[in-house]
């Protein structure tokens, strides 16, 4: 590989990060993982990067990498336990009981977001994001309509998380 | 408005609070080592070619063909090792092949489709794995009727095989025969079950909303 690719690459990646912290955000739990999974992303962006033509933007096929490797190719070195989140949510209750509501609420979700599927988590992750249904389904790989049918049910299943 | 909404009005908000690497650390991030399914599966693949190869080697020795040429097997043994190794580099061409099409920019689903292709690679060179190793064991326990049959020393009384005796012999050998291709078939479940059992829930999942 040549340096100007190689700074190309970096450069780009550097204004682009965000989308690669945000996902690691919501598919791991912990520092440690966020990294491995953030160092993942990295590599295998690299590896595809001689394939960008460039006829999309760098964030646009920055997604779909990046989420493939969040559901397809990483590796997860320990096993999440969800046991640990609901004990952070039951200490974050009792400890901040005089917080507002409404960031109370937010916690919830987080927390109801981590206990998602894979597939689930990139819908939300792509909802999140301002995805409309055409880039959900092609980034995903399946059709608008069911993009549309599978967003409808992670939002039932998430409310019924937060609300047995 | 419903949750997640608000949910990701907060997201956009969080977005300027996102700790950001600089240049340098990226530029070091791309040297490290991935640690991603793919790799794992082309290494235990090469692993298992290897040990068949490595086998094979450690069998065929000088001795081994000296023997083959006095039971009148030479030529029949060299046709069935050209056999087995236009089957094993098929298997190689296609191993090659499919790492090749997997491409981290495809769609979700259609990178899940290429990887659980490999494994089904994977999985049909175990069959054939499974089925050369149980042919050439029986093919062995026949020689070893045949060598006993022409063998004259044998005729003495007290080495003598009973009826018996063969059953015995038989069962043993076909339950050893089986205990080998169980273990075989068990360390590969246990290996790529442990490795894509995440992907193929994955899959169903994407797979669930075609139908």
């Amino acid at each position: 590989m040549n340096k100007d690719l190689e700074h190309q690459f970096v450069t780009n990646l550097e204004q682009n990060q965000n989308i690669a912290h945000k996902i690691c955000r919501i598919y791991t739990n912990d520092q440690e993982s966020h990294n491995d999974l953030f160092q993942e992303i990295t590599i295998q962006l690299w590896k595809a990067y001689p394939k960008f033509r460039g006829d999309s933007k760098f964030s646009t096929w920055m997604y779909r990498v990046a989420l493939n490797t969040a559901i397809t190719l990483y590796r997860k070195k320990k096993k999440s336990i969800r046991t640990q989140d609901y004990d952070s949510v039951h200490f974050k209750i009792k400890t901040e009981a005089y917080d507002d509501t409404a960031e109370q609420h937010l916690k919830l979700m987080y927390d109801a977001i981590k206990q998602l599927n894979d597939i689930d988590k990139a819908l939300v992750f792509l909802y999140l994001e301002d995805k409309n249904y055409a880039e959900i389904s092609e980034t995903l790989g399946i059709t608008e309509v069911n993009a549309r049918v599978k967003m409808n049910r992670v939002k039932t299943k998430l409310q019924n998380i937060i609300n047995p | 408005m419903d949750n997640l909404d608000l949910l990701k009005k907060d997201w956009k908000k969080q977005e300027k609070s996102i700790p950001q690497l600089s240049y340098d650390e990226i530029y070091k991030l791309i040297w490290k080592r991935s640690s991603s399914i793919v790799k794992w599966i082309f290494f235990i693949s090469i692993i298992e070619f290897g040990l068949g190869a490595g086998l094979n080697i450690f069998i065929t020795d000088d001795e081994y063909w000296a023997k083959l040429e006095k039971y009148n097997l030479t030529l029949f043994s060299i046709i069935t090792y050209v056999v087995s190794y236009l089957i094993t580099f098929y298997f190689i061409y296609k191993f090659y092949k499919n790492y090749r099409a997997i491409n981290a920019t495809d769609s979700a689903a259609v990178l899940m489709k290429t990887i659980l292709k490999v494994r089904k690679t994977v999985k049909y060179y175990i069959g054939f794995i499974l089925i050369s190793s149980a042919f050439v064991f029986i093919f062995s326990i026949i020689i070893v009727f045949r060598t006993h049959a022409m063998t004259p020393e044998i005729a003495d009384p007290d080495m003598a095989f009973d009826w018996k005796n063969w059953v015995l012999f038989i069962g043993g050998i076909l339950l050893l025969l089986a205990v080998i291709l169980g273990v075989i078939w068990l360390i590969y479940t246990l290996v790529y079950g442990i490795l894509l059992r995440r992907l193929h829930r994955n899959y169903k999942e994407l797979k669930k909303l075609e139908m």
